[in-house]
This record gives structure tokens, sequence and C-alpha cells, in this order.
């Protein structure tokens, strides 16, 4: 995983993988090349694109639950042989930033049938473009889980910050968090990272232009 | 098409026109069993035909020239004595499952390379009894997936002026002229390289071929019949056994006589002007000198037992000393093959994900639901990876920012998923989710419970399916035994090697090995390979019958 996720570190001119152990970059191949570059063509439809995206997300979330942690398991199998498994340990939960978060929401349900999702709304004010939180509300016990924090456009990772922080205010440790993310930007990784070196991000590709379009196009408010 | 028949004039003889709708319900009863006819629109037509005979109008304005057979339009059963074979006939059923019994057993050998099918050809005059002799051969094999060919499929497209000659019943059918030789030999050729082939339906009314075509593939063992079959040497040479069958001349014009008289409406005069001016001395001409290339010769026809029984033991030895014990050899050997694995084998990155997901499906304690749930979260990741490993070039696409970005696309678009029934047919919507509209084949293969050789019962496949990237879908795969027969069915249906990949959740080594070592093109995705394979063919540790688990269909231990 080591080399590829250099080489994808190397080909925006930033070897991050190196200088920031917790941001993890989904193994890259041809296929995801291929999402990525759909979500980023101008000339996508918008069906194509929710398409696409909720196939990208799957990948993502399939990738970020690889980052909770687990202890070993052996089971029997029906032909009376031993497994030598794993088990995910409970105690885990999601949260969505709304808007664009939300789009990640089914991807976690897909794959964890009951998991429990909280939300923020974070909104930037219009005067001084501040970020702002207004809305917060997660499960009672979110102080002893590890917290997937949703999130697909990352450009300056200040909305990240302030949910961050409000994940902090209610208990939540800095390890235990894991950032999900489509795209994000090597100036939003150094931010976010340089101030929660412990929080773990993982994304699809580090790319110094970020789709904004994204939240627009998928819920179709564009 | 009944309808059709009966009301054109009434051809000049044929032996049974009534068997025609029975032909029909057969049809609906066993799609997979019978002659079926392309639909326009419906592209899942490539039927299986285990047992094939084309569907072929007998000329009805022609005069009696032929010899038509409603017969020769319906499947021809196996070791039946009646011909409206019953449901019970091919399928037993227990209180666990139904057990069919008459698949078609494997047709090539442990490296998949095609076994040829063992080629009998019958000629004789019009009227002999040719085809009596066929369905009694066929009837006393006993053997599935026999294929009759007839000659009368490639008579030549008439021009205008041939066409009002045979108006006027003066157009010589008995002549070798009237038979397009090269259409007939590409396809007595593909049939021997077990290929899956077009056969023309000719229509007599218009004396040209139908748009539509007979498909047929899937023959362990042809019987080629007509008047002229020894009349070609490259056709004679491509025959394993030549039979003539020899009845005298008055006992055919008898016959002729009878049919056309009493079953045609037509008269005396008439029957015996075409077959003294045209079907007698083509006979001499042209039929009776090839009795010198046969091998056997059946005096009196399809009366003639002790003939048949002495053709069927010969054809039985051929083929025996054709076949083999497939799965067993599969799993010796490369049961003790190590080394390293090809390379066209790809395992998916081993991740906690990933195991996590196999210790829930592989755990015999763990409830159907969440079992679905589980091996579908696992199917969509190893579909997923599949798809990484097709072919993709360089884009350049403008994004809403206004920059370039340089990306990647597929080369192609044309992918569609085929599924080996049943197991494989949960792949399915994983498959579904990540491309969209693709195209689903389905090929069903069963194991023989008595001989542990698998066997091929259905297949249903995409139209032009050799112009597709297919993506061949098994939830396990131990032996590769299945595996194998639904790669060679997709080879003789013309895909490239190169362009199939074998997608799986679980292999064991032994299968794996066979398959990379019979196909070495061919991509293998799975998400684990498991050591070992035990006498039951299951894999350990495995995850025990997925199909039964994922259905519910398990035998029930308690009672």
């Amino acid at each position: 995983m080591g080399s590829t996720d250099m080489d994808m570190g190397l080909c925006n001119g930033f070897d991050y993988c190196k200088e920031y152990r917790s941001l993890k970059i989904l193994p890259a191949n041809d296929q995801i090349k291929e999402l990525q570059t759909i979500l980023r063509d101008r000339n996508t439809s918008r069906s194509d694109f929710k398409f696409y995206a909720d196939r990208l997300i799957r990948l993502v979330i399939e990738e970020s639950l690889n980052q909770l942690p687990f202890t070993e398991c052996n089971v029997i199998t029906p032909t009376g042989a031993t497994y030598n498994g794993l088990k995910y340990r409970s105690g885990n939960c999601g949260v969505s930033i709304v808007r664009s978060g939300e789009s990640m929401e089914q991807g976690l349900r897909d794959c964890c049938r009951s998991i429990r999702i909280g939300k923020i709304l974070v909104e930037s004010d219009a005067d001084t473009h501040e970020a702002k939180v207004v809305y917060a509300r997660f499960p009672e016990d979110i102080s002893r889980r590890h917290v997937l924090l949703m999130y697909p456009i990352m450009s300056t990772g200040n909305t990240v910050g302030k949910a961050v922080n409000v994940l902090k205010e209610h208990d939540v440790k800095e390890e235990c968090i894991i950032l999900s993310n489509l795209f994000c930007t090597p100036q939003a990784v150094q931010t976010i990272l340089d101030s929660y070196p412990k929080m773990k991000i993982l994304t699809s590709e580090v790319h110094p232009v970020a789709p904004n379009h994204f939240g627009q196009k998928y819920f179709g408010t564009d | 098409m009944a309808a059709k028949l009966n009301c054109v004039d009434p051809p000049s003889s044929a032996s049974s026109d009534s068997d025609l709708i029975d032909a029909h319900e057969y049809s609906e009863m066993f799609p997979d069993l019978e002659v079926q006819e392309e639909r326009s629109g419906d592209f899942y037509n490539t039927p299986a035909s285990p047992i094939t005979v084309p569907y072929c109008p007998r000329p009805p304005s022609t005069g009696s020239q032929k010899s038509p057979r409603a017969r020769r339009q319906r499947t021809v059963s196996l070791n039946q004595n009646n011909t409206t074979q019953t449901k019970t006939d091919i399928m037993i059923k227990t209180p666990q499952r139904t057990i069919y019994t008459a698949g078609r057993p494997p047709w090539y050998n442990c490296e998949g390379q095609n076994v040829e099918p063992f080629v009998i050809g019958i000629c004789g005059g019009s009227a002999s009894g040719k085809t009596t002799v066929a369905e009694k051969i066929i009837e006393s094999l006993g053997v599935p997936w026999v294929t009759l060919l007839s000659m009368d499929s490639f008579y030549k497209v008439l021009t205008e002026k041939q066409h009002e000659v045979a108006e006027r019943n003066e157009y010589n059918f008995d002549h070798p002229d009237a038979f397009d030789w090269d259409v007939l030999m590409s396809t007595l050729q593909r049939l021997k390289e077990c290929r899956k082939v077009e056969v023309p339906i000719y229509n007599f009314m218009t004396h040209s071929r139908e748009n539509r075509t007979k498909t047929m593939y899937g023959a362990n063992v042809i019987i080629f019949e007509g008047i002229l079959t020894f009349h070609n040497p490259k056709v004679t040479e491509m025959l394993d056994m030549k039979i003539f069958v020899d009845t005298d001349a008055d006992i055919r014009l008898a016959r002729r006589l009878k049919r056309d008289i009493n079953q045609r409406g037509r008269d005396l005069e008439g029957v015996l002007k075409q077959y003294t001016s045209m079907v007698q001395p083509s006979f001499n001409h042209y039929i009776a000198p090839l009795m010198t290339h046969a091998d056997i010769i059946v005096p009196r026809g399809g009366e003639n037992e002790v003939a048949i029984q002495l053709i069927v033991q010969h054809v039985h030895t051929q083929l025996q000393l054709r076949g083999f014990k497939l799965r067993e050899e599969l799993a010796q050997v490369h049961a003790m093959n190590s080394g390293p694995r090809p390379p066209t084998v790809k395992l998916l990155p081993t991740t906690p994900q990933i195991r996590g997901l196999h210790t829930f499906i592989r755990s015999k304690d763990t409830p159907r639901d969440e079992f679905i749930f589980y091996s579908k979260r696992l199917i969509r990741l190893v579909i997923e990876y599949t798809l990484s490993l097709m072919t993709f070039h360089d884009k350049i696409v403008e994004t809403p920012q206004g920059v370039l970005y340089h990306g990647k696309r597929m080369e192609t678009n044309n992918i569609c998923g085929v599924s080996i029934l049943r197991a494989g047919e949960t792949m399915e919507q994983a498959v579904c989710d990540v491309c969209k509209d693709i195209r689903i084949g389905k090929i069903l293969i069963q194991t023989n419970l008595q001989t542990g050789e698998p066997e091929l019962y259905y297949l249903r496949l995409p139209k032009d399916i050799k112009d597709y990237k297919v993506i061949l879908m098994d939830a396990t795969v131990a032996t590769g035994a299945a595996a194998m027969m639904a790669i060679r069915v997709l080879l003789d249906h013309d895909v490239a090697e190169s362009n199939i990949l074998l997608v799986s959740l679980l292999m064991a080594e032994s299968g794996v090995r066979s398959i990379a070592y019979a196909f070495p093109k061919i991509q293998i995705v799975t998400s684990a390979i498991d050591p070992e394979i035990n006498d039951k063919f299951y894999v350990l540790p495995g995850i025990g019958n997925f199909g039964d688990r994922y259905f519910g269909t398990e035998p029930n231990d308690d009672c």
C-alpha cells in the first residue's frame, strides 16, 4: 500500500503520506481514477454523477472501516474446519457534516446496517466567511466511540476543523476520529493534521483543485 | 407456426405432421432442451441445445422430390421410447431438492481443450428411412447432447427464375447443385470443433433462408443426415462413421406413394411423374454410387434392429475412449502443485475488512440475514476490484473549476456478466450496481451426484457475446470443474480467452491452479484462496454450500 500511496502523493507534488503518517489514501487503481475523472468532468450528467459518486463513496467508506479497531477470532465453518478470522469491536458511530457529508450516510448504512449517525451543521458567516457551528446532534455516549466523520470535499479544512472542535468538546478523543473524504487539497491536509495530529484522514485523492461543485451536483441544487 | 404449415399445400410426403403441436408445448416446458427460435428483441437468444434439430419447413409446393418430416422440427428425446418426454423423466424429486439427470457432461479434457464430438453421417435415398435410423440410434444410445443436423437446412437460395421452375415442380432438389456446400461445410466444421453455430432455416415457400437462424450448441454426438451426405469428399472426411441406408427402390416408391396420396392428397400420376423424371434418376446417378464410401450399409432402414445395435455399440466404445473422470483428475493433478501462483490470479488485498467479512460468512453460526448482508458487501468489493483490472486509457477532462484534469476512462463499455447458477447469481446484483445497464447471461451447471461430474443444463447468453468483456461469476470455486465448463462454453461462443474474468469469493488452491493452467489468459479474481478440498469437493476451511446458505435451501440436519 505504501508505494502506491507515495506515488499518489508524489504525482500531486507532495510527499504527504510520509510527512503525515495519519493521512491514508485509497490504494490507487485505474478504476478509482476513472470514478474521479467522471466526477470531475464538467460534462457528466447528474444521474451519472450521483451513480459514480455513490460508488466512490462506498469504496471510501469500506476503506475507512479498515481503520477501525478489531480483534482476532476463530470461527467454525459449515465444513467443520476452523477459520482464523477477525472481529470488529463495537462502539463506532458516524457523524456527517451537513450538507455534503450526508451524501455519504447511505454508503455507511450499506456497510453497517444499524450504526448510529450524528450530524453537525457548519455555516460560513456571509460577511466574515468564518465557519460557525449552528447545529450538532450526537449519540449520547459519543465520547466512548470511534467516530467516522463524513465530509466529501475538503478545500480549506475550516469546516472540518470546526467539526472536530465540536467533537472534542463532546469529549471524543482525537485519535478516535477518522475523517472519510473523497477529495481534499494539500492545504487542507496540512491545516487539519497540523492542528489535530492524532486524528486520521482517509481520502481518495489529494489534489490542489477541489471539485467544489460536488454537493450542488449530487443534490441537484446547482 | 403450426397454423402456417397447415394452410400451405401439403408437401409431397412426410412421416407425420401431428407431432408439431407437441413440439411447441414441449418447448415451453423445457426451454433449455428444446429447439429455440430466435425471437426478435430478445437478446438472450443463445440457447443451449443439448439435442437439437433445426426447424425446417418442408417444400410445400415443390412436389415430391423430398420426404419431409415434421418430426425434424422437434427435439428428439434421448433414451425415450415415446417422443412426448415428460418432466418426470429428466428430474428426480427428493424432499430436499430437485435433481436433473440429463445435463451435458464435460466435453473437454482436464486441460480445457475440446474433445471432438463423434460425427455420424447417414446417407440414403429419399424415403429410405434415414430419419428413422437416426432416431433409433439416438434412442438406443441413451446419450444426452445429441445434435441431429439435416442437409435440408442447406438448400441453396433460389433465384426468381429457379423459383418459378420449382413452382412447376420441375426444380431438381435431389441434385448436388441444389445444396450450398460452403455453408454446410463450415457449419459441420464448427460443430466438430464444439463451437456454437447458426444453422440456416430454409423456407421452402420462398426458397430462401429465413432471417432467423437456428442456434446449435453443445453436442457430444452429431448425426448428419441427408440424401447426399457422402457426396463431397471434404464432408465425408469429417464423418467418424458413415452409414448408408439401403432400402429397395420399390419400397421407397411405395412409401412415397402412400404418403403423398394418403396424407398430401396428391394424385397417383403426378407423384409417379416426379418420381420417374427426377427422384429416381438422381438416386441412380448421385446417391446410389455413394454406397461405396459407407462403413456400414443398413438394409431395410429403421427396422433393422441388429444393424442399429451394432452401430450403437461402436459409438459407445468410441465415446468411452474419449471420456474421462474430469473432476477427480482436476482435484489430483494440481493438488501437489506448489510454487508461485500464475500472474493471472488476482487476490484482493487482505484488509481487516475483508477478513472481517469472511469471518461472518464462514462461521456456521451466522444467521442467514447477516450471511446475505455480509456476502453482498464482500461481493461488491470483489466486483469493484474486478473492474479495476479492465484496460483504461488516459483522458483529459475539463472541470467546472476551469482547470483540466488528467484522468482515465475504461477502454470499453462492452462488459457483460455471466453467472453460473445458482451461487453465481448472488453476484449479479453487485455487477448491476456498479455497471449501468449491464447485460447478464446465465449458465446452469449441476454436479451429477452419481458421477461427481459437472453437467451443463442451460445457458442464455447475450447476443454477440464475443464482442464483450465477460465477468464470469461463481461464488466459490473448489476443483474448478464447473467454472471450467462455463469457460469452455464461453470460448465455444467465440469469446476471446483474454476477455474473460472469472470472479468468485472463495477459491481452492488446486482449482485456481487447474483453471490458470488450462486457460492461461483468463484473469482470475477472488477474495480468498483456501488450501484444501475435502473428499466431497468442498473447500476447507471454506464457506460450506454458499448457494444453499444464501438462498436458504440447506438440507435440514435436524430431521
